[in-house]
């Protein structure tokens, strides 16, 4: 008889149901309720994407370095931060991935080309590639200390790309836009209901980030169960075979 | 109790071992080369110095005949477009400076916003062979504008003063 144990849990599931709430308002207001820009005209709803995808990407990229600093300083060496560093890293990469092809989409249309490589564009596809390395990395093999200790020790380097990437657009001249509302002098650039669409996609797109965390999360603690299993029904197996 | 590994018989369970043993390697040696990629790409792009309408003919690297990227503002009413020739003027620091473009520069090129030509100085013009619109980082609804602008000069009732 085969048993099946499921991800979820109650409270996960009202997650689930608030964020997709939350994206469908997204949709409603980015396409429906905000304005066109005055220049970019409808193009501007490209952000409503772009940016919470890029934001998600920093917050899952923090919170991997984060996981394994805990990792690494806990005496404990408790495996969950291990398999919560890397469930936010595949996240975050898929994130990157949304935010390169929407931003690529993006440039076409205002800037009048696909890519440049630029400092902004460059270093932003750097990070996609440090994290796809990342996960590689995680399933070199081994056991499970050893990708944790390793992986954590690569998640702790790669996390240093971050504000190389939000900063290069301050440290070199780039065709990509300085920030509109992380701006240094602190003045919002966007005019009122574009300002609330785009907060408004923060935080759904945050909300999707903790759900899609949380199941990947238990999804790799049964994968682990799973090869722990195996393990151990292999030295069961060499147990009954020395008894006979 | 003999803890020694035992070789795998199955062919296709060997197969399967072979391949979730090298496919990690493989990406981590392919992340590799594409991030060499993209650093060379980027470092190659940089050979082509970067310089503001003001820095031409007087910064270091900007002058000259050499290939350069200059970045200003298009000047209003500076904009002609006859026989598949682009021709406008760009702005930095109350310096100027005549551009010439092959074709339609695309994306959301006007008067107003600031530009990025790639191109090399010929007799005090620009002569361009690729424009990129740097857009602004100021995001103004439609209908809040004071008056109806036209798509063309949308960007002028952006600028400041």
């Amino acid at each position: 008889m085969t048993t099946t144990q499921s991800t979820a849990t109650p409270t996960t599931q009202k997650l689930g149901i608030a964020t997709a709430i939350a994206v469908s308002f997204l949709v409603l207001s980015g396409l429906i309720f905000s304005a066109e820009d005055v220049v970019q005209g409808s193009t501007v709803r490209m952000m409503y994407v772009h940016v919470p995808s890029i934001w998600v990407a920093y917050l899952a990229f923090g919170l991997t370095a984060l996981c394994s600093a805990v990792y690494v300083s806990n005496r404990s060496r408790s495996l969950i931060w291990d398999r919560f560093a890397g469930a936010s890293a595949e996240i975050g990469v898929l994130f990157v991935a949304i935010s390169l092809v929407t931003g690529s989409l993006w440039g076409r249309l205002t800037w009048g080309t696909f890519w440049v490589w630029d400092a902004r564009l460059t270093s932003t596809a750097f990070l996609f590639i440090t994290y796809i390395g990342y996960l590689a990395v995680r399933r070199l093999g081994g056991t499970f200390t050893q990708r944790a200790r390793r992986s954590a020790i690569m998640a702790l380097l790669a996390v240093l790309e971050i504000p190389l990437v939000h900063f290069s657009v301050n440290l070199w001249r780039t065709l990509h836009q300085k920030a509109s509302i992380a701006d240094p002098n602190a003045k919002v650039q966007l005019d009122g209901f574009m300002l609330f669409t785009l907060f408004w996609g923060l935080v759904s797109f945050s909300m999707l980030f903790a759900w899609l965390l949380i199941h990947r999360q238990r999804l790799m603690a049964l994968e682990d169960a799973v090869q722990d299993q195996g393990l151990d029904r292999a030295i069961q197996e060499r147990r009954t075979e020395a008894g006979r | 109790m003999d803890l020694t590994p035992r070789p795998v018989t199955d062919a296709e369970s060997r197969a399967q071992n072979r391949r979730r043993r090298w496919a990690p390697m493989i990406i981590v040696a392919l992340a590799l080369v594409a991030g060499g990629v993209v650093v060379s790409q980027f470092l190659t792009s940089a050979i082509d110095y970067y310089c503001n309408v003001d820095e031409v003919g007087v910064r270091d690297g900007c002058v000259g005949q050499r290939r350069i990227r200059v970045q200003g503002i298009v000047v209003e009413n500076s904009l002609k477009q006859t026989n598949g020739v682009t021709e406008f003027s760009l702005v930095f620091q109350d310096k100027t400076l005549r551009v010439q473009y092959q074709g339609d520069p695309g994306g959301v090129f006007q008067e107003c916003i600031p530009v990025v030509a790639h191109g090399r100085v010929v007799d005090g013009v620009f002569d361009s062979d690729r424009i990129e619109v740097k857009h602004t980082n100021q995001y103004v609804e439609k209908n809040k504008t004071r008056f109806e602008a036209t798509k063309e000069t949308a960007a002028c009732s952006q600028l400041p003063g």
